[in-house]
């Protein structure tokens, strides 16, 4: 196994922790932009549905923060190092939803959540950044 | 083709779409082909040079868009407990890309980390 790197950017971090936030928001705002429209809707209707109410603007908003927030970690880390981390929205978004739904949280899902940790953290310990000799761009 | 089979192949040409999404912003990023793996960068230069700069982040984002298209198509074939964990292997669309491309250390940890990331989304959705 990789040896711990100690020396993540704090830019890097706090990066990766707004992504998840703002993965959520976007998630949990778009499935709202949609919620009252009847399933069988026309495309039409869904579209003027979703425009219709205050959700839609906040998830393209936070869509536009997202993107110029993960411009800034890639800019840091490597892709294949980052990316995994926005896994964690999954179990944010399960959170939130299990709460305001008050879904029960199966074994299964309990079992679910420790995988996607477990996985997160494994790559948290390899280095995130490849060096440029090793990467071959000093060719 | 079946409900089934046009949802499945759906599902995997977003997964596509948004691995390569991924790529195109990181490159957008980090300024361009020079984080590429040298093999492609020379490459990339020489289309480069034929005109403007490559808008990277453009195409990025234009590829999420097709991704988000893509994926809500599959949803409407396939219940969702199937179409998450499959949407989740673009953590090994990302890190093949990231290797062959970017040329980054993707090793065995990385890897059993996806992987483990993949299953549990499985577990998550059943």
């Amino acid at each position: 196994m990789a040896s711990p790197n100690p020396r993540i950017p704090r830019t890097v971090i706090a990066g990766i922790a707004l992504a998840v936030l703002l993965d959520t928001v976007i998630q949990i705002t778009w499935k709202l932009a949609v919620a009252g429209i009847p399933d069988d809707a026309s495309l039409g209707a869904t579209v003027s549905g979703a425009l219709s109410g205050p959700y839609f603007y906040v998830a393209m908003l936070a869509f536009g923060a997202q993107l110029i927030n993960w411009m800034r970690v890639l800019a840091r880390a490597d892709l294949s190092y980052a990316q995994p981390f926005t896994a964690l929205s999954y179990l944010t978004v399960l959170t939130l939803s299990s709460h305001t739904l008050h879904e029960h949280l199966s074994p299964a899902r309990l079992c679910g959540v420790g995988m996607i940790l477990a996985g997160v953290f494994l790559i948290s310990r390899t280095s995130h950044r490849t060096p440029d000799v090793q990467r071959g761009t000093r060719a | 083709m079946s409900g089934s089979s046009t949802g499945l192949a759906l599902v995997v040409a977003a997964v596509a779409v948004e691995s390569l999404a991924q790529l195109l912003l990181k490159v957008g990023a980090t300024g361009g082909a020079a984080c590429l793996a040298s093999k492609y960068r020379a490459r990339v230069a020489r289309i480069a040079s034929l005109g403007r700069p490559a808008p990277w982040i453009t195409l990025g984002v234009g590829a999420y868009c097709l991704e988000v298209f893509l994926y809500t198509l599959a949803l409407h074939h396939l219940d969702v407990s199937v179409a998450f964990p499959l949407g989740s292997l673009c953590f090994v669309g990302v890190a093949l890309l990231s290797r062959v491309f970017l040329g980054e250390a993707v090793g065995r940890t990385r890897f059993a980390g996806v992987a483990l990331i993949i299953l549990g989304s499985a577990f998550l959705a059943w």
